[in-house]
This record gives structure tokens, C-alpha cells and sequence, in this order.
């Protein structure tokens, strides 16, 4: 096993919000194992801490959620992006790039002369 | 906004959990199925599979736990749990709550009626638009004594409205019974002149009809009548049609143009008005004297709504710059040249007045804060004993927070859970309380009002006296809760668990902090005893008091001769003839008729200049003066001491006489004769009237005061006595019960004429009115005391109680080893005792000090007055000893075997 980093807890909700916004509809076991694999397995999720920040985001309006079927004829909980969410994940993305890039400007190599 | 959502969604969540908790499990469930799955095909085995889902959730429990965090409002959830399980406790135990509660609501109760006298009468701003803007308007003498009136003359007024310039609407006002009845006894209506701008002025709108406006107050004007809404609901049945039918005052009638909207009840405090009148219309009443002309008839108010852009030292300082106009404008040309000038020096003054005018607000302010205090104390004493039945409990309860702590409560959490059971309690107690306090204040109420002065005020719930109920109960909840919350806790975990003691081993079985507050019960039940205890004895001095006349069965019968329009010059006939019909009436043993009776809270009284060496100065020279009829001191019982009585032969041509009494004759002759001496009065302007002689001296009798001594009194036949322009008072002893021959009396006085206005009273219960202030006291104090005694009582009992319990193994093993039950006795009453003599002790400290502040209050006693303090000490130590010595009994009495095997 590789040295799995700890989730920052706020930007769990902007990869939810992110994985929803590429996969579409899916349920909270998917996209905890999204999140997982698109980090290259270097985050560690606690799955569970994936349900309180789905409820979070459900109570803001950012994602709306129905029971629904799984591909095994499972039932479970399938959460989608409202029109809201898809705006505040432009938001975020946004002030993410603009983050990144400022420090990203401060921690360039020195230019050479 | 998105938060906003988020938190009414959160408080959403505490509702329907069951079927959220129920979602929430499927969908956990099918995400760890879901994951099972995806390991199988990975190749784990079906167990390595499961418990990888498992770990990799992070534990399901912990899971929901978040889950159900971010769903509802936790600390809102956990106060309901804690809310649940207190009550659930205080079911479990409905002897302790039932008591704990029926305490709390007796001095909840208590203390939430006296605040809402407090706020009815100090308080509690005018039911008008923005009272913050009224002000009242006074007047000062700048010499010597600083006292201030609110009273003005009709001129004074018409100056100031004139010249004020500072309020946007200006407005005078003042009191007037008028009788509804058209002669025989009198059915009365409280009424009130008020000047046109009144109603406008302070924004009261009309409920029908219309309203007084300043047309309807000029001079010569007819007259027109407002209702008030209470008055229109009582007395016409809330009918439209009164609205322009009449209405008669004093056998006059008006129209009535309109009622005042519901909730106001006129600007002064304590009382309500009926009905008013423009002042113009005084012209009717008053016939050949108007008051609106008269500068030294003294009967209105002055307020008014100040102007936005003035501040109150604004008004104060127009108020003064006008001041010198106004009285030298108005000054009576009747008084002394010496009294004149000081007219001219007077000033006015402003008062604040968005609370109403209240003339006796420095009275009851200081009354209030007194019962306030004494109120305050017997919670307090309650307090005590609920925190003392707490701590009793609590230690049975020691298991309990054993199991809790070890399970893993914060200590915070368990102190947090009893303060919430404690502030149930005193919830419930304050509730039972509230209802108390509404009767008890309409009891009161009744108690302060006399016969002729109803006393009225707005009780109705405002969110001043709520907030201080629910103040209190909060207090009082943290206050005795305390405590045993905080001792309760302190538990040993290893220890309770072993053992089966439910008794926490490690209390000394002294049970200290118990002892104390006991203690401190005690000391304040004294206080209060003995301030109970001297106003009983006040009032009981005051009761008592020789009159200098027989009370007993006399009727008092005051006839009104301007409603029946008798022309002056008949009056005295005309009473004449009543007193000889009166006297014929089976029943009536005698007949008089004075100007004054007695204790009726009116007086006459001039200066008198004696032709005596060394006259007495001129403030002692004044002199309490009547007029009666020669059968006057018969009718009373008073004995006449030397010379004669009134007689036939004095009548209105013959020399004037007078009777003096025993003070004014050792006054104003002292070791002389007074018999055959003569005096003059002083009346306008120190003109000497002409001479009187002296014809006879009588016993001192009571004039306008129970408390008064030693003042001087002259008597006149009525018909030589300065016209008074006022009825007649009938002065009736009959020889039995004077309600009896009520109607005859009425009949007789129809006989000689008709339209009469009388009124009714007896003259033991003028007397007694007198002493309302008095009387309220005492039994308010009393009711507090007995109250404080019964709970400091009780509060004993169960401490002794509980004390022995904690020691009942001592004492086995005491009584096994051969010890007497006397000497079990002694030893448990060495406690009671020692407990009582602290509380003694301290309680007649804090008496000692804080006592003084009654002196004024008392009559005939010293504040430290040792026979009461005795008394107190007394009851209270006897009473204290029996609530302790019970237990005590019942310790020396058990059966050691049952002792020993306690555990």
C-alpha cells in the first residue's frame, strides 16, 4: 500500500460536485470509489464521511436525490447536480484556478537572467 | 441564502426520524453490498470482502452518527433528550415534585403579584400614542419647604395653555363624581372635566360617535358627554343608540356625543373615568360661583405632548421663563399681601408622566418595594428548602450518576441535565404560580379599596410582568439546582460501583451544607416574623385607639342640596325639618347633623386669635372647626366636660357661641377659665371675625386622623357657622343595625323633599377606612410571615429527617452498645438546637439593621420595639424546636437490630 493522504474535508464537497458534473447520476458508493480513482489512489477516503457532506450539499440545494437502481438491479440512492450546483461548481472551479494560479506564480523558478 | 436553506432544513430534520433513519440504514446497507460485490470480483473471499467494506466505511455506526449530526440540530436534540428524561425523573417521584411545585408556585406566585402591582401602578406606560412624549406640568414655591404640586386654578391653566409655546397639543383635567340618580340614595359615576384638546392630544380615537374637540370647549357652552368604553359596556349595554341620547349628572342632562376607544381609562393612575365633561360646563354645576374665574380653587392637571423638536430642558426652561407672567397674572386678591408676594415668586415645573399621574407615586413606591422585599425573602426561604429536598434526593440518586459517568456522560452533560430538571420544576411552579397571582392580585385589590375610593387599575398580562415570571423561574431553577447539581456529580466511579450502598459512602454524615441553608431559612423566617409581628401590633394600636366617641351603629347620611335646586336661604330649614322627621323614625335613638364627621378625610380648619396672655404662634394657632346641631355630642357619645351644649336658644341672630375641647383649652388658656372667654377667627386677607364666646368644653374626639394628638378643636351651632356651600352630613345612631332602617330613613328624608341626592355610610366603616393602608400591611405582612414559618417549618423537618437517616447506623450501634433513647434524643437535638441558635442569631442581626427602614410606617412603636422581637424569637424557636424534635423522637424509638441492619 502507497502513502494514502488524508481528504481536506472542504474540497470534498467540490469533488463531489466535480464527479457528479462528469459521471452524471450516481450513487454515494460510486462516487466515493470516483474519487478514489481519480486521485490516483493517493487520497484516502473515508467512505463515510461521504454521507454527511452528500447531506450537506442536499440541504444547500446543490445536489437533488432520488432511489433509484443500481446495474445489479440493487436499489439504491442515485444524487445528480441541480442547475444550482452546476453553477456553484463553475464558481469554485473558478476560484480554485485563480488560487492556484497566484501561488503557482510565486513559487515559479527564478527567471533566468 | 444557500445556509439560510441548509438551517431550516436542519430543524426540519428533527421531525420524521423514524422514516429518515430507516433510509438512511438501506442506503448504507445496499453502498456495503455494493462494495462486497466489487471485492468478490477482485477475488477476496466473501469474508475478507464484507470486512473490507466495512473498514473502508469507516464503521457504520460512526457513519449515521455524522449523518445524523449534519441532518438535525444536535445541541437542540440532546436539550429535548434532556427535557424528556427530566420529566420522566419527576414523575418517577410525584410526592417530592408535587411539593417542590405547589412551593414554587406560593412564592412565584407571591412575587409575580406584587410586580404586577408594581408595574400596574410605577411602570406601566399609558395606553396612548408615544406616552414617552407626555409631560406633566407642576408648580413649586421656592421657599423653605421644596414641595411640589400638580393642582392648578382655571386661570393658571388658561394662562399656561396660552403662553406655553412648547407642546403640540396641551391638556387639563380633573376629577368629579356626578350622581346618576335623580335624588334618594345616590348611584355614582366617576367623571372628569377635561379641557377640548384632551382626546386629540393624546391620540385616543373613538369607538362611536365622536370625540370632545376644542369647539365643544368655550365658554358658556351647554355641555356635551364622552363615555368611556368600560362605562358604555356597563351601563347602556354597548348600545349604538346611546350615541345621542342623554344622560343626567347631578340632575343635569347632556348629550352624550360619543365613546373613547377600548383599553383607556383616563390619565391617572388608580382610577378609571366613566364619563367627561368640557370644563366650560363646570358653569353649570357651580351656579353662582363659577370656578373658571375663581384663583384659588384648586382642581386641575396640566400635561401635554411636547413638540418633536423639544427636548425636555427646553420645556423646563419655557416653563420657568413664563412663570412670573402667569402668577402675577392670576394672583388671588383675597389672600394675605404677604401670601400674594409668594404667589408672585412661584415657579413652574415639569414632571415626567408617559407612566400616568399619580399623586401618591412616592407612597407607594415605597410601600411596593417593602412588600417586594418581604416577598422576595419567603422565595428565597422556598428556595432553600426545594435545594435542601434536592439534596436529600440526590444522594439516592448516586448510582445512577455512577452509571452515567462510567458510560461516559461529561460531568458538564449530568449538571447540565439536573439544572434542566430543576428549571422544569420552577417552570411548572411559575406557571401554577401565574394563576395565583392573578387572584391574589385582584384579592389585594379589593383589600386597598375602600368604600368610596375603588381602586382600579390595568392588571392585564403585559410582557414586563411575563418576562419577570419567567425571569424568576429561570433563577430560582439555577439557584436551588446548584448545588446539588454540582454535589451530585462528584462521584467516585470505583466506589459506587462496588458497592450496593444507593447512599454515596464518602458524605460526612453530617450533612453540613444542609445544616446551612436550614440555618439561613430560619434567620430570615425571623425577619420576617418580626416585621410582621410590628405592623400587626401597629395596626392592632391603631384599632384600638380610643376615639373620644362611640362608633358603634351610627349611620352617616350625606345630603347633596344642589341637585334638588333648594334655594340657599331654605337649607337650613330645610335640614332642620329632616332632623326632626329622623328623629320620630322607629329605631333612631338620636340625630345630629354636622358639617364634618369624623375621619372622614375632609377638614375645616382657620386660625384662631384668643384674647388670652401668651396666645400660641401662629402656625399652633390653627384650630379644627365644625358645625353641628345640639344634639351633635349626644348622637357621638362624647361627654361634655363643664359649661353647656348647644341649644334652641342659639340660633342665626343670637351672640355667637362655640364649645372648645380640652387641647384647645389648655392651649390657648392655659390655667384660665375659658368659659365666657371670646376668640375670632381669621379669615381673607387676616380679617377678625366677630367675637365668639365660649360656652362649653368636651373630651377630645378624633377629627381627620387615627394617628393625630393633641391638636385643638371648636365646635359652632350649624346655623352660626360660615356658610360652607357643601351637604350636610346626618349623623343617625340607631338602636339597632343601621341597614335596617335604611329605606324609612330614605322615605322620610322623600317626604320632605324628593330630589335629594344621598349617600350612605356607617361610621364604624369610615373609621376603619381610615386604616386601609394599615390593615393592608399587617395582613400582608402577616400572610408573608406565617408563610415564611410554615416553610422553614417544613424545611426543618426534612432536614432533621434526613439527618438521622444518614446517621441510623451510628445510632444502632450506639443503642446496641447500651445507650439510652434519652440520651439518642439529646444527641440529635444537640444539632436542632444548635441550628436554631445560628439561625436565631443571625435572623436578629439582619432584623436588628434592616428594621429601621419601617419607622415611619409604625404607629406607636419603636422599630426595635424589644416585646416584638421577643415574640418573634419566641414563636419561631418554639414552632422550630417541635419540626426538629419529631425526627428526633423517631430516632430514639427504632429498633436498634433495624438500625444496624441499614446499609
Amino acid at each position: 500500500m502507497g502513502d494514502k493522504a488524508d481528504v481536506w474535508q472542504g474540497t470534498l464537497a467540490l469533488m463531489i460536485l466535480r464527479t457528479l458534473d462528469t459521471l452524471g447520476p450516481l450513487h454515494g458508493y460510486g462516487i466515493a470509489r470516483r474519487i478514489e480513482q481519480t486521485s490516483d489512489n493517493l487520497l484516502s477516503v473515508n467512505y463515510g464521511t461521504i454521507y454527511p457532506a452528500l447531506l450537506k450539499l442536499e440541504q444547500e440545494g446543490y445536489v437533488a436525490s432520488e432511489w433509484g437502481h443500481s446495474d445489479n438491479n440493487r436499489k439504491a440512492k442515485y444524487y445528480k447536480l441541480t442547475r444550482a450546483g452546476r453553477k456553484q461548481l463553475a464558481k469554485e472551479m473558478w476560484e480554485w484556478g485563480q488560487a492556484t494560479a497566484i501561488v503557482a506564480r510565486f513559487l515559479s523558478p527564478k527567471e533566468s537572467v | 441564502m444557500r445556509k439560510l436553506r441548509a438551517w431550516f432544513l436542519r430543524l426540519g430534520g428533527l421531525f420524521g426520524k423514524e422514516r429518515k433513519e430507516h433510509e438512511l440504514a438501506e442506503e448504507l446497507e445496499s453502498h456495503i453490498q455494493m462494495h462486497i460485490e466489487d471485492n468478490l470480483r477482485r477475488g477476496m473471499t466473501p469474508l475478507e470482502a464484507r470486512r473490507d467494506a466495512l473498514i473502508k466505511l469507516g464503521g457504520v455506526d460512526s457513519t449515521k452518527e455524522g449523518y445524523r449530526d449534519r441532518r438535525g440540530v444536535p445541541w437542540l436534540e440532546t436539550l429535548f433528550q434532556d427535557v424528556r428524561y427530566g420529566l420522566r425523573m419527576l414523575r418517577k417521584n410525584p410526592g417530592f415534585t408535587a411539593v417542590a411545585v405547589l412551593t414554587l408556585a406560593l412564592g412565584i406566585g407571591a412575587n409575580t403579584a406584587i410586580f404586577s402591582l408594581l408595574d400596574a401602578v410605577l411602570l406601566r406606560l399609558l395606553p396612548v400614542e408615544k406616552p414617552e412624549q407626555l409631560a406633566q406640568v407642576t408648580r413649586r414655591s421656592p421657599r423653605g419647604d421644596d414641595s411640589i404640586s400638580t393642582i392648578f386654578t382655571n386661570p393658571l391653566w388658561e394662562q399656561v395653555r396660552d403662553q406655553q409655546q412648547v407642546f403640540s397639543g396641551v391638556f387639563a383635567f380633573g376629577d368629579q363624581r356626578f350622581d346618576l340618580a335623580r335624588g334618594g340614595e345616590g348611584h355614582y359615576a366617576k367623571g372628569v372635566w377635561v379641557s377640548g384638546d384632551f382626546f386629540r392630544t393624546l391620540g385616543i380615537r373613538s369607538a362611536a360617535g365622536r370625540l370632545m374637540t376644542v369647539s365643544d370647549d368655550q365658554r358658556g357652552c351647554s355641555g356635551v358627554a364622552v363615555l368611556s368604553y368600560s362605562f358604555w359596556q356597563d351601563h347602556f349595554g354597548g348600545a349604538p343608540s346611546a350615541v345621542g341620547s342623554t344622560i343626567s349628572l347631578d340632575n343635569h342632562t347632556y348629550p352624550i356625543i360619543g365613546v373613547a376607544a377600548p383599553g383607556f381609562y383616563g390619565v391617572e393612575v388608580g382610577t378609571k373615568f366613566d364619563v367627561a365633561l368640557p370644563i366650560c360646563a363646570t358653569a353649570i354645576f357651580d351656579g353662582a360661583r363659577p370656578r373658571l374665574d375663581h384663583r384659588s380653587w384648586w382642581w386641575l392637571n396640566i400635561a401635554g405632548r411636547l413638540k418633536p423638536d423639544i427636548s425636555r430642558a427646553q420645556l423646563r426652561a419655557r416653563l420657568e421663563l413664563i412663570s412670573p407672567r402667569v402668577f402675577a397674572a392670576t394672583v388671588p386678591p383675597n389672600w394675605l399681601i404677604d401670601d400674594q408676594k409668594d404667589y408672585r415668586n412661584w415657579s413652574l415645573g415639569t414632571a415626567p408622566a408617559s407612566t400616568g399621574i399619580f399623586g401618591g407615586r412616592q407612597q407607594a413606591e415605597g410601600l411596593l418595594r417593602i412588600l417586594l422585599a418581604a416577598v422576595g425573602m419567603v422565595l428565597l426561604i422556598a428556595c432553600a428548602n426545594i435545594a435542601s429536598l434536592m439534596l436529600a434526593r440526590a444522594a439516592t440518586r448516586h448510582r445512577e450518576m455512577a452509571v452515567r459517568r462510567a458510560v461516559g456522560a461529561s460531568r458538564l452533560r449530568l449538571i447540565r441535565q439536573l439544572l434542566i430538571e430543576s428549571v422544569l420544576l420552577s417552570t411548572s411552579g411559575a406557571l401554577l404560580g401565574t394563576l395565583l397571582a392573578r387572584w391574589g392580585t385582584m384579592l389585594l385589590l379589593q383589600l386597598i379599596s375602600t368604600a368610596h375610593e375603588q381602586l382600579f387599575l390595568d392588571l392585564s398580562l403585559d410582557w414586563r410582568i411575563l418576562g419577570f415570571t419567567a425571569a424568576i423561574a429561570v433563577i430560582t431553577g439555577l439557584l436551588f439546582g446548584v448545588l446539588p447539581a454540582f454535589r451530585s456529580t462528584r462521584v467516585s466511579l470505583t466506589d459506587a460501583m462496588k458497592g450496593s450502598l444507593a447512599v454515596d459512602p464518602e458524605r460526612p454524615a453530617r450533612f453540613r451544607p444542609g445544616r446551612w441553608i436550614v440555618a439561613s431559612q430560619v434567620a430570615l423566617s425571623l425577619v420576617l416574623l418580626v416585621g410582621g409581628g410590628l405592623f400587626l401590633r401597629s395596626f392592632i394600636k391603631l384599632a384600638t385607639l380610643d376615639l373620644g366617641f362611640d362608633r358603634a351603629n351610627v349611620l352617616i347620611m350625606h345630603g347633596e342640596p344642589r341637585t334638588a335646586s333648594i334655594q340657599p336661604d331654605q337649607w337650613l330649614a330645610t335640614w332642620d325639618e329632616i332632623e326632626r322627621r329622623l328623629g320620630s323614625v322607629p329605631g333612631v335613638l338620636s340625630v345630629s347633623h354636622c358639617v364634618v364627621t369624623p375621619l372622614s378625610g375632609s377638614q375645616w380648619d382657620q386660625p384662631v386669635h384668643a384674647d388670652a396672655p401668651n396666645p400660641p404662634a401662629r402656625m399652633a394657632a390653627d384650630v379644627y372647626l365644625n358645625g353641628i346641631t345640639p344634639r351633635y355630642f349626644k348622637t357621638l357619645g362624647i361627654t361634655l366636660l363643664a359649661g353647656r351644649g348647644f341649644s334652641a336658644q342659639d340660633t342665626t341672630t343670637s351672640p355667637k357661641v362655640a364649645i372648645i375641647n380640652q387641647t384647645m383649652a389648655r392651649k390657648f388658656y392655659p390655667h384660665l377659665n375659658p368659659l365666657g372667654r371670646v376668640f375670632r377667627l381669621e379669615g381673607d386677607q387676616g380679617k377678625l371675625g366677630d367675637p365668639i364666646q365660649i360656652v362649653g368644653i368636651v373630651r377630645n374626639s378624633k377629627y381627620a386622623s387615627l394617628r393625630e394628638e393633641d391638636y385643638s378643636c371648636a365646635y359652632f351651632p350649624i346655623c352660626q357657622a360660615p356658610g360652607f356651600g357643601g351637604g350636610p352630613n346626618f349623623l343617625i345612631r340607631t338602636s339597632v343595625r343601621p341597614s335596617a332602617v335604611l329605606s324609612l330613613i330614605q322615605s322620610t328624608v322623600a317626604g320632605v323633599n324628593k330630589s335629594i341626592s344621598l349617600q350612605f355610610d356607617t361610621l364604624a366603616r369610615q373609621v376603619d377606612d381610615s386604616l386601609v393602608q394599615e390593615r393592608v400591611l399587617a395582613t400582608l405582612s402577616g400572610f408573608f410571615a406565617a408563610l415564611a414559618l410554615l416553610l422553614a417549618m417544613v424545611g426543618l423537618y426534612g432536614a432533621i429527617s434526613y439527618m438521622v437517616t444518614l446517621r441510623q447506623t451510628e445510632l444502632g450501634v450506639r443503642m446496641a452498645l447500651g445507650a439510652a433513647p434519652g440520651s439518642i434524643l439529646r444527641l440529635v437535638l444537640r444539632d436542632v438546637v444548635a441550628i436554631l441558635v445560628a439561625g436565631v442569631v443571625a435572623g436578629t442581626g439582619i432584623a436588628l439593621l434592616s428594621v429601621q427602614l419601617l419607622q415611619t410606617m409604625l404607629f406607636g412603636l419603636a422599630a426595635r420595639d424589644t416585646l416584638t422581637m421577643a415574640l418573634a424569637i419566641g414563636v419561631l424557636s418554639l414552632v422550630a424546636f417541635i419540626a426538629g424534635y419529631l425526627p428526633a423522637r423517631r430516632a430514639a424509638k427504632v429498633d436498634p437490630m433495624v438500625a444496624l441492619r441499614y446499609e
